[in-house]
């Protein structure tokens, strides 16, 4: 175990007798442990690019830096930066905890994630075509048909639909984190409905009230052109028919735990947010019900899951959808974004084979690899899973939000025998995977500053080209050594500094 | 494609939605009918505990006046045998059953705001939903013994906070206008029905008339329409029947007087159907039109010509017929919870 | 065979409804059995422009919105169909039985021997088809499908009114009895168990001895994926191979895949459903 600090060992260290004064917030006994951490590097010194940061945390008192951390929250309260937990009668409204320490990321190393993830996302897409048309990858044996059209979210309603521009993910969340020798994985894509762009905005808003000269003075790749760059690959999708064409988010309305960023997202772009019950349908064109009429939609940003888009075709007893809108979709007469179907590309199972899927369509080595995999549909594996359950990480295929997951290593005996049953069951649904040593973070936690799991969120949007979001919304465990960084979950998040140069 | 029901007037962006035009209304509606509720009931109790044991027989219609003037009287008389101050306080004040009650109609309030708590700011929220926190932590008994005072008193005061953050932080948009229209189609239903009260009283005997009990009950209405200063500011002598009907009628500058609301009505309702010619197209308009001069033109001996009470049921229902025409033509299909306006599915066997 | 068949379904409401928005499967297929030679689909009242696709399935889907109010909705669909005659019918060969039925062969089938919402994949169905074939020991795919078919015929008794369109095959095989579409339901059971990929068929049957007061309904039977030749039916219900009398409107992996008709409306509930199905040998090419 490494000590930062320690008694004069090497030079520029947080800490060091320069510029330690007995109230700031660095102090020696911050512990790396054998983890990767953000700020400092294996020998205890502090990474070059946070030198400047801790420079200036160096000097800072403690109790002025706990009167910016209650001025950041009160700013997070009163302009309603929340969201609710599922569960509760009323919807409890919670601050999502935001930790002041930024998490800093040199352009070369943004450099490769953002190739990256530009590939894994041009990879999908074109997977996503081919399976909901010819379905070639599956005649080539690459991914097992079985794996594919078993696939909770394989929509068939959506065969050999033609999507505007070709594109079915225009907005993604990847979720990376990085192992114990500081190397970028990909745990993660988010194709569906990805949330947190609203908090990494508002994030970004908090960190230049509470420390505007270093953030300055670090020359931080701006996150504030998200809303744009959305609203103009949402535009992109608009049919060339229309000279403004009308663009709107459907929501499924203010009992949904990520509203506030609905309605966040909404303003910054400008347009309206409507609910299900305000769209109708009139021979295969979708219309906003107004006090001076019907208007016309051209696109839909939608933040309802497929299965309740629309009760004519998907589940009938959805009252958050639109009759009649997937056929206007299918018309070519509406846009929607995400397109229907894109959750069978970030199944748990598939995620497996998204290296294969690089190399099959686009004959490349994937930029950004995975983490080990075991699928429990192999017999192989899934005699592996079995017998090593507790030193597994095992998920469900489906669930989202850090349910429906073992951390084998933390678990009880009762917890692991529950997960063999259910995985013996169903094979299908379950993966597993060794666990790895998330990278982890200065945090302030209780009075101090203690090394915290996190994973790193980027967004990544598919309009005329692929914009990758400089920076993401970087999310912490906030208990001590918890991996579990969901907001539901007792997680936070930090500012993530993506920089124009390397320091 | 339907055409428009009127010319799109506003850029896109600032279309507003029928349902939150719905939500906005129907909040303001219900929160101007809990105040004068709340106004109504003091008054009136107030009144009572005055002439107590003065002349029973004068009084034991009043609490039967108040029901039947509310519209209520039928629904009241399923649930309680007799109207007394106790009875009529429950029925109109804390009764779930009476969809009009100050209870349901705070509620109400509250959960239309709800719908829309992204379009009113924090501030108008907050003082909706403590009202309903407040009201929910009560019940009817609890209250009476404590003095019903104080609720009066809250519900009032809470009424009129609302409005004025309304006033200060609601942008004059689409939506100041239908919650104003709500607020104002509401005030002028509420002060017809205070003006019949007095009609629903057993007319006096030749001898009751001008005496003490006769203006006192005339000086009720005019507190009840929170209007007796105005009033004496305006009439500076006793108060004569006729001139207080005509000053809560007629008058022009008071606030809640019917001419005064009806003219906010049809001001709002031009801008609001997009009515910018001199004849109006909509029926609506017409009506609102026409009330308005009649409002502008008659005298108080027409009105008691005509009778006061059929003056104010017309009233009351050209008032019914805009709201009605209004919700049409701008929020199609309304939101409230209409059983058969469900979704069901058909399948064949 | 030419044969023409109409089909109509008419809902009648409790009252008004609005907002109809619908899905059809009516039209028959075109494939190497039978032609389609009209089709012709009225909707009363009219409602919207009716629209078609190919449905993941390769059915051809017709949908249609009826906005404004109305008290019923009239669905008429209108074919004729030529079909192959019997004598020009390939024999189905005899295919072993794979050894392993996830076999590369059957991959891409796989979702015909996975569970569906009407078919669960339960033990009973699987001990079912164990008894057939310890009686009849499997040969090939064809021959085993008509044994466990001619079990289910003999041990079922067709009786209406016994189950309802959300009956599953579970359900149906604990009564042992049912209609055609639980007929159909319990065989893909007996098929997906025993690793023969299978689907449900939606269609008509000609009856040229149709009894006067006989009701004439839509029918139901499966298909079976014989490797290397193709999807062959079998009729559950009359224990016997499709043949030159049935006409096909659509195949899905159950029920829910082929309804035909579906959609949401808002209003009141449905008071009555009719249908009237006639299928009559065509005399005249049209008429």
């Amino acid at each position: 175990m490494r000590r930062a600090g320690d008694g004069g060992k090497s030079p520029a260290k947080p800490g060091s007798s320069a510029s330690y004064s007995p109230v700031s917030i660095i102090s020696p006994s911050y512990e790396t442990g054998d983890f990767f951490d953000e700020m400092v590097a294996a020998g205890g010194d502090v990474r070059p690019h946070y030198r400047r940061l801790t420079e200036r945390l160096g000097t800072l008192p403690e109790t002025e830096f706990n009167q910016r951390r209650a001025a950041v929250d009160l700013a997070f309260l009163s302009r309603g930066v929340t969201f609710t937990v599922y569960g509760d009668n009323e919807g409890t409204e919670r601050i999502f905890p935001f930790d002041l320490i930024p998490r800093i990321i040199p352009s070369a190393e943004w450099k490769r994630l953002e190739e990256g993830l530009a590939q894994r996302i041009t990879a999908l897409n074109l997977f996503l075509h081919d399976i909901y048309h010819e379905q070639k990858i599956l005649r080539d044996g690459v991914v097992p048909a079985a794996l594919v059209l078993g696939a909770k979210h394989f929509r068939r309603e959506f065969m050999n639909f033609n999507v505007p521009r070709g594109i079915y993910v225009h907005i993604c969340g990847t979720d990376l984190i990085r192992d114990k020798d500081g190397r970028y994985l990909v745990l993660e894509d988010n194709l569906r409905c990805p949330s947190g762009a609203s908090y990494m905005i508002e994030n970004r808003a908090a960190m230049r009230r509470a420390f505007p000269n270093v953030f300055q003075s670090y020359r931080v790749r701006p996150v504030e052109g998200y809303a744009d760059t959305l609203l103009k690959s949402l535009l992109h999708l608009a049919s060339s028919r229309s000279e403004k064409p009308n663009v709107v988010l459907l929501t499924p309305g203010v009992y949904n735990s990520a509203y506030f960023e609905h309605t966040f997202l909404a303003r910054q772009m400008g347009i309206p947010i409507v609910e299900g019950r305000d769209l109708v349908v009139r021979d295969s064109r979708v219309f906003m019900r107004t006090t001076s009429g019907l208007v016309p939609v051209d696109v839909i940003y939608r933040r309802i899951d497929d299965d309740f888009l629309d009760p004519s075709v998907f589940r009938p007893d959805s009252m958050l959808g639109v009759p009649g809108l997937v056929n206007a979709y299918r018309a070519g007469r509406v846009a929607l974004a995400n397109a229907i179907g894109t959750g069978v590309a970030d199944d748990k199972v598939i995620y497996a084979y998204v290296p294969k899927i690089i190399k099959y369509y686009l004959d490349q080595e994937p930029l950004l690899p995975n983490v080990n995999t075991y699928l429990a549909s192999e017999p192989a594996d899934r005699k592996y899973i079995l017998e090593n359950i507790p030193r597994l990480v095992v998920k469900s295929a489906n669930e989202a939000g850090g349910y429906g997951m073992l951390i084998g290593p933390a678990a009880t005996k009762a917890e692991c025998d529950d997960f063999r049953a259910k995985v013996a069951a169903q094979p299908r649904n379950f993966i597993a995977q060794d666990p790895i040593m998330l990278s982890r973070s200065p945090t302030w936690c209780d009075g101090r500053l203690e090394g915290r799991h996190i994973d790193l969120r980027p967004y990544i949007l598919y309009g005329e080209k692929i914009v990758v979001t400089p920076g993401g919304l970087t999310r912490v465990a906030l208990r001590k050594g918890s991996l579990v960084v969901n907001s539901s979950q007792g997680g936070g998040s930090k500012d993530t500094w993506v920089l124009q140069g390397d320091e | 494609m339907p055409a428009p029901a009127v010319p799109l007037s506003r850029p896109q962006s600032t279309v507003m939605l029928s349902r939150v035009a719905h939500s906005l209304y129907w909040m303001s509606r219900y929160i101007e009918r809990a105040e004068n509720l709340a106004r109504l009931l003091e008054v009136n109790l107030q009144f009572l505990l005055d002439f107590q044991g003065i002349d029973d027989d004068a009084l034991k219609d009043h609490w039967g006046s108040i029901i039947a003037s509310s519209g209520s009287g039928e629904l009241f008389a399923q649930h309680y045998p007799v109207a007394d101050s106790r009875s009529v306080t429950a029925f109109l004040a804390f009764d779930l059953r009476n969809p009009s009650s100050i209870l349901a109609c705070v509620y109400a309030a509250r959960e239309n705001a709800r719908m829309i708590r992204d379009q009113i700011s924090l501030e108008m929220w907050g003082t909706i939903n403590e009202l309903y926190l407040y009201l929910k932590a009560r019940d009817a008994a609890e209250v009476w013994s404590a003095g019903p005072n104080d609720f009066f008193e809250r519900i009032k005061a809470h009424s009129h906070l609302f409005q004025g953050l309304t006033e200060a932080t609601f942008s004059r948009s689409e939506g100041w206008e239908f919650i104003q229209f709500g607020k104002f189609i509401e005030r002028a239903d509420k002060t017809t029905r205070i003006l019949d009260v007095k009609y629903h009283i057993l007319l006096p005997t030749a001898a009751d008339v001008g005496g003490a009990i006769d203006t006192a009950q005339w000086q009720a209405v005019l507190r009840s329409a929170s209007a007796l200063e105005a009033y004496r500011r305006f009439y500076v002598r006793e108060i004569l029947p006729w001139k207080a009907a005509e000053f809560l009628i007629f008058s022009d500058s008071f606030p809640r007087s019917l001419h005064f609301c009806v003219a906010q009505v049809d001001d709002l309702l031009r801008r609001i159907l997009g009515e910018t010619a001199a004849r109006p197209r909509t029926e609506a308009a017409r009506i609102s039109r026409r009330l308005l001069g009649e409002l502008q033109s008659r005298t108080i001996p027409d009105v008691l010509e005509q009778g006061l009470h059929e003056f104010l049921l017309d009233a009351q229902k050209a008032l019914d017929l805009i709201g009605d025409e209004v919700v049409q033509t701008t929020m199609f299909y309304p939101i409230e919870a209409n059983p058969d306006e469900q979704q069901q599915q058909q399948q064949q066997q | 065979m030419l044969l023409r068949l109409l089909h109509r379904t008419t809902f009648v409401y409790a009252g008004v409804v609005r907002d109809s928005f619908n899905e059809v499967r009516l039209r028959p297929v075109d494939d190497d059995r039978q032609t389609c030679r009209r089709f012709d689909l009225r909707i009363d009242p009219p409602g919207s422009e009716v629209r078609n696709y190919g449905d993941y399935y390769g059915n051809e889907v017709r949908y249609f919105d009826v906005a404004e109010a109305h008290e019923q909705l009239t669905i008429e669909a209108i074919s004729e169909v030529e079909t192959v005659p019997d004598r020009l019918r390939p024999e189905v060969p005899v295919v072993a039985t794979a050894a392993n039925p996830r076999a590369a062969a059957t991959e891409l089938y796989a979702e015909y021997l996975a569970a569906s919402h009407y078919v669960p994949l339960a033990v009973e169905l699987w001990r079912e088809t164990q008894d057939v074939f310890a009686i009849s020991p499997r040969h090939d795919v064809w021959s085993d499908t008509c044994n466990l078919g001619r079990h289910l015929f003999k041990t079922f008794q067709y009786r209406p009114h016994t189950t309802g369109v959300n009956t599953l095959a579970t359900d149906a095989l604990a009564q042992r009895m049912g209609v055609c579409q639980d007929f159909a339901h319990v065989m893909l059971g007996f098929c997906r168990q025993s690793g023969l990929p299978a689907r449900y068929v939606s269609g008509y049957f000609f009856n040229n001895r149709l009894r006067p007061g006989e009701i004439e309904a839509s029918h139901a039977w499966i298909e079976v994926l014989v490797p290397g030749f193709g999807w062959v039916g079998y009729d559950p219900t009359h224990d016997r191979p499709v043949d030159e009398r049935y006409v096909k409107i659509a195949a899905g992996r159950d029920y829910a895949d082929i309804r035909p008709v579906s959609g949401t409306y808002r209003g009141a509930p449905t008071r009555e459903l009719r249908v009237e199905v006639t299928v009559r040998e065509a005399v005249d090419a049209f008429a």
